[in-house]
C-alpha cells in the first residue's frame, strides 16, 4: 500500500486513538497535538448570502465555504454549549442537508415526502408559521438508490426552492407556503429521481439529477425563478449540443478538446444509459459567472459494458450560468472503475500558492484526491491524497489524468481485493468547510476499502443498472473514518480527529474559531478550528448525515443547528439495521460498520444548540 | 411502446421486456392459476417449515398493512415450483439477470428494497401473494414484471425469494462477548 507524507502527520493524532478500554459509547476524539499550523492570506470568493445572522443557501454562500462570521461560540466558552430546544420533523429517514434561517424564520425539508416546514423562531416553543406537504410519486422511494434524501433548500426573492424526489422542483411562498409553481424535471420511470439542494443565480434556479446507479443520463437544468419554466437543461453525455460544448469550451488539457467527446468516449450508444448525474453540490463565482458542479460515476460500474474515457462522468465542469454552455472540464476519474462520482462539492477560494495569489476550486474527490484547481482555467494546480489510497500512485499534472495502478483496476471475471478508498469515496456528500482565518478546510472523511468483482448487467428502464459487487471493509488503521484540518496550498493534512465510522455529516467554521460536525453514532462535536482539541459534544437522538448551521436568534443570541436522523448510503445500505419502523424489513448487522446499530437508529429530529 | 431484447446471459436465454418500467400493454397477460397446481409447504408450530430437500424457512406472520387493498385473485395460487431446487437455482440466475440483485441484495440481503432474509415480508409471503408482489409490482418502487417476463419464470423467483427466508433475526444481543467496536 502506498504511504504518503500525510501519513506522517495522522500517525501523531492516531496514537491516543488507538488506546484500548476507552468509555463505551463515546467516539470521543483524539486529543490532537497542537499545531497551530495556518494559512495566511486567504480569502473566500464570494461573501456570505444576506445578513451574518442567516443562512440563506445550502452552503451559507455561493462559495460552498460553510463559514460564519457568528463569533460569540469560541474555544473559550464552547463547553457550555447545551440543547435549546428540538423538533421532530415526522420522517425517519436519512436527514442530509441543512435548514435554511431568513429573518426569524427557519425552514426545514424532511426526507421523502419531502415535506416543508416553516418555523417561527420568535416564539417561545418554536411554533410553525406553515407545513407543505407536496404531492410526491410514491414509487420514487424505490427509485432512489441510497435513501430517499433531500440536501435542501434554497431561498430567494421571497421564495423557498427545492426538489422533490420523484423529479419535481417546487416553489413556495416563503411567508405562506403556498405553492407558487411546481415543474416535472425528472422521469421517474427511467429511474431520475432528484436529492440535491439547487442554488438560486440570477433569477435561475439551477437543479440536477440523481440516477447514476439505474442508468440515467444526468443533466443540470435552470429554472425561471418566476415562473419555474425551463430556461436551458445541459447533459453532461452525448453529442456537444445537447452538453452544451461550443465556441466557449476552452478546457485546459488538449485531450479534453475534441469534438463530441461526450458521445465519442463511449462504445457504440452506451452513453445513453451512461449516468453522469449531478446530485451533489453546486458553486458560483459572480465575477466568472460561472457555475461549478461535478458529474456522477458512469454506468453501469462494470467497465467491460463501456471501454472508453465515458466523458463526461466523474468529472468537475464549469458552465456559463446564463445559458449551460460547459467552459472547461477537468474528469478527475476518466473511465472510473471504481463508481468514484465526482460530485463532492467545489469550494470557491483565492489562496497563496507558489508566492501568488490563486483563483481557486478547491474539491476533496471520491477518489481519495484534493484537487486545488484555477477556476478560471480548469488547469489543475496541485492533487494530493487525502485519505489512504492505492488504487492511482498519483495524478500526472502534465495531463490532469490519474496515474492508475493495474493490480487494483477490475474487470469481469476477476475479484480485485482491497482497492482503497471504497466505492463510498475519501470523502462522499459530506461537504467541508473552509476558513479564512485559518486558510484551512475542515474535511469529514472515510477510510473504507473494498473487493470487487464486475459481472455482465443488462439495461432495463427503471431498474439498477450497476453489474458488480463491491463488499467493503475498514481502512487501514483501524479507524474508519477521519475529520480533519487541511492546507490546500500544500496538500498536507494539519490535523485529524479520528472516528470508529465513517464521519458522514458536514462541516460548519466560525470566525470564533470553532468547527462543528457530527458522526454516524449520534455525537454532535464542537473543535478547535486551530488545534482540532475537541472542546463539546453531546449525544443527539440518531446518527448525524447532515451539516450544520448557525444563526442569530431574534434574542441576539448564536445558535447552532443540525439535524439527527441516520440514512444515507451508510444509513440504508451499509449499516443494514439501524431502522426499527419497518416490521418486514429486519435485517443483519452490517459487516462494514459492525455494531453501529448498538449506537444509533433511524430518526429525525432537529437540534438547536446555543451558550 | 419501444421494447429491447434483453439476453439474460446467465440463463442462455431471451425474454423481451419494455424498455419503461410499465407494463407492455401489447403482451396479453397469461393466466397465472393455470401454472398453479402444487401445494404449499405446511407451517410447523416452531415456526419453522421444511421446503423439501432439506429447504428450511423462517416464517413470521403474514402481516399485510391494515386496509392495504390486496388484489386478492392470486393469493391463494400453489407455486408449480415450490421447494423445488433447480427451479430456486435458476431463479437465483433470474435474480441476478433482471437486476433484482442490486435492489434486493446479494441473497436478498436488502439495499433499496427490502430483505427477504428475515422470513417477514411487507405485502404478504405466501407463494401467492409474492407472485403477486412481482407480476403487479408494489407502489414503493417495485416494478411490475407480469407480462415482462414469463409467469414461469416469476413463480420460480417466487420459490427462491422465499426459499431465502433462512435467518431468525427477531434479537439482536450487544451485550456479549462478539460485540465489534474499532477506533477508541
Amino acid at each position: 500500500m502506498r504511504t504518503s507524507s500525510v501519513t506522517l502527520a495522522l500517525v501523531m493524532c492516531v496514537s491516543a486513538a488507538c488506546t484500548k478500554g476507552e468509555k463505551a459509547g463515546t467516539s470521543e476524539a483524539a486529543g490532537s497535538q497542537a499545531t497551530l499550523h495556518t494559512v495566511s492570506g486567504t480569502s473566500i470568493a464570494v461573501p456570505h448570502a444576506g445578513p451574518a445572522g442567516e443562512w440563506q443557501m445550502p452552503a451559507g454562500d455561493y462559495s460552498s465555504s460553510r463559514y460564519s462570521e457568528l463569533s460569540t461560540i469560541t474555544p473559550a466558552n464552547a463547553a457550555n454549549l447545551h440543547v435549546s430546544w428540538a423538533f421532530s420533523t415526522g420522517v425517519l429517514r436519512g436527514h442530509e442537508g441543512q435548514p435554511l434561517v431568513v429573518g426569524n424564520t427557519m425552514y426545514v425539508i424532511t426526507p421523502y415526502p419531502n415535506v416543508a416546514y416553516a418555523i417561527d423562531l420568535t416564539q417561545p416553543g418554536q411554533p410553525l408559521k406553515w407545513k407543505f406537504r407536496p404531492d410526491n410519486a410514491q414509487q420514487a422511494a424505490g427509485r432512489a438508490c441510497c435513501d430517499v434524501v433531500n440536501r435542501g433548500a434554497a431561498y430567494a426573492d421571497g421564495k423557498i426552492f427545492y426538489n422533490l424526489l420523484d423529479g419535481h422542483t417546487v416553489a413556495l411562498d416563503a411567508a405562506t407556503g403556498r405553492q407558487v409553481w411546481r415543474t416535472k424535471m425528472g422521469d421517474l420511470t427511467k429511474g431520475e429521481t432528484i436529492t440535491m439542494a439547487p442554488i438560486v443565480v440570477k433569477g435561475k434556479v439551477i437543479v440536477g439529477s440523481s440516477g447514476g446507479e439505474m442508468g440515467v443520463r444526468g443533466w443540470i437544468a435552470a429554472l425561471d425563478a418566476a415562473t419555474g419554466k425551463e430556461i436551458w437543461r445541459a447533459y453532461n453525455i452525448g453529442p456537444d449540443k445537447d452538453v452544451k460544448v461550443g465556441p466557449k469550451f476552452k478546457t485546459f488539457y488538449a485531450h479534453d478538446r475534441g469534438k463530441d467527446l461526450g458521445a465519442t468516449s463511449w462504445p457504440g450508444d452506451t452513453w445513453k444509459t451512461g449516468g453522469g448525474a449531478v446530485w451533489g453540490w453546486l458553486s458560483y463565482d459572480p465575477k466568472l459567472n460561472l457555475i461549478y458542479h461535478g458529474t456522477s460515476n458512469p454506468g453501469p460500474w462494470n467497465q467491460d459494458q463501456r471501454l472508453g474515457d465515458n466523458k463526461w462522468t466523474a468529472s468537475i465542469l464549469a458552465r456559463d450560468a446564463d445559458t449551460g454552455e460547459m467552459v472547461w472540464a477537468v474528469q478527475t476519474s476518466p473511465h472510473d472503475l471504481w463508481d468514484y462520482d465526482a460530485v463532492n462539492e467545489n469550494i470557491l477560494v483565492d489562496l497563496p500558492i507558489k508566492g501568488k495569489t490563486r483563483n481557486v476550486l478547491v474539491h476533496f474527490d471520491r477518489n481519495g484526491f484534493e484537487y486545488t484547481i484555477d477556476r478560471a482555467t480548469g488547469e489543475i494546480l496541485l492533487a494530493e491524497p487525502f485519505v489512504p489510497m492505492n488504487w492511482a500512485s498519483g495524478i500526472d499534472l502534465a495531463t490532469g489524468r490519474p496515474k492508475a495502478l493495474p493490480p487494483k483496476m477490475p474487470s469481469e471475471g476477476k475479484n480485485v481485493t482491497d482497492i482503497c478508498p471504497s466505492l463510498e469515496g475519501g470523502k462522499n456528500q459530506q461537504p467541508a468547510a473552509f476558513s479564512p482565518q485559518t486558510g484551512l478546510f475542515y474535511v469529514p472523511t472515510n477510510n473504507l476499502c473494498m473487493d470487487f468483482q464486475s459481472r455482465r448487467v443488462t439495461y432495463i428502464a427503471g431498474t439498477p443498472f450497476i453489474g458488480a459487487n463491491a463488499p467493503e471493509k475498514g481502512g487501514p488503521g483501524g479507524y474508519r473514518g477521519e475529520f480533519m484540518a487541511w492546507d490546500a496550498t500544500t496538500g498536507k493534512k494539519v490535523w485529524g480527529i479520528k472516528e470508529p465510522y465513517p464521519v458522514w455529516g458536514g462541516a460548519l467554521v466560525t470566525s470564533g474559531g470553532v468547527v462543528f460536525y457530527g458522526t454516524l453514532d449520534g455525537w454532535f462535536k464542537a473543535a478547535d478550528a486551530r488545534t482540532g482539541k475537541l472542546l463539546w459534544q453531546f449525544k443527539v437522538g440518531s446518527g448525524v448525515v447532515g451539516n450544520p448551521v448557525t444563526y442569530t436568534g431574534p434574542d441576539g443570541k448564536q445558535y447552532v443547528a443540525i439535524y439527527a436522523g441516520i440514512g444515507g448510503d451508510m444509513g440504508l445500505l451499509i449499516a443494514g439495521d439501524v431502522a426499527a419502523n419497518l416490521p418486514y424489513d429486519v435485517r443483519e448487522r452490517g459487516t462494514t460498520l459492525p455494531d453501529l446499530s448498538r449506537w444509533t437508529s433511524w430518526g429525525g429530529e432537529l437540534f438547536v444548540f446555543s451558550l | 411502446m419501444k421494447s429491447q431484447r434483453v439476453a439474460a446471459g446467465l440463463l442462455g436465454v431471451s425474454i423481451i421486456v419494455a424498455a419503461s418500467a410499465c407494463r407492455d400493454s401489447n403482451a396479453a397477460p397469461p393466466d397465472p392459476a393455470r401454472q398453479a397446481i402444487v401445494p404449499a409447504p405446511q407451517a410447523t408450530r416452531s415456526g419453522l417449515a421444511d421446503g423439501g430437500d432439506s429447504l428450511r424457512f423462517v416464517l413470521h406472520e403474514e402481516n399485510p398493512p391494515v386496509g392495504f387493498p390486496l388484489a386478492g385473485k392470486f393469493l391463494n395460487l400453489r407455486n408449480p415450483y415450490e421447494g423445488d431446487k433447480k427451479a430456486i437455482a435458476t431463479g437465483s440466475q433470474l435474480f441476478i439477470a433482471y437486476n433484482c440483485i442490486d435492489c434486493h441484495g446479494a441473497d436478498g440481503s436488502g439495499a433499496m428494497g427490502p430483505s427477504f432474509q428475515d422470513g417477514r415480508w411487507h405485502f404478504g409471503g405466501s407463494s401467492g401473494t409474492v407472485f403477486e408482489s412481482i407480476y403487479e409490482g408494489r407502489p414503493d418502487g417495485m416494478p411490475s414484471w407480469g407480462g415482462r417476463i414469463s409467469n414461469d419464470q416469476i413463480w420460480m423467483l417466487t420459490a427462491y425469494v422465499r426459499s431465502l427466508a433462512s435467518k431468525d433475526l427477531s434479537t439482536e444481543n450487544f451485550t456479549g462477548a462478539t460485540v465489534e467496536r474499532t477506533g477508541h
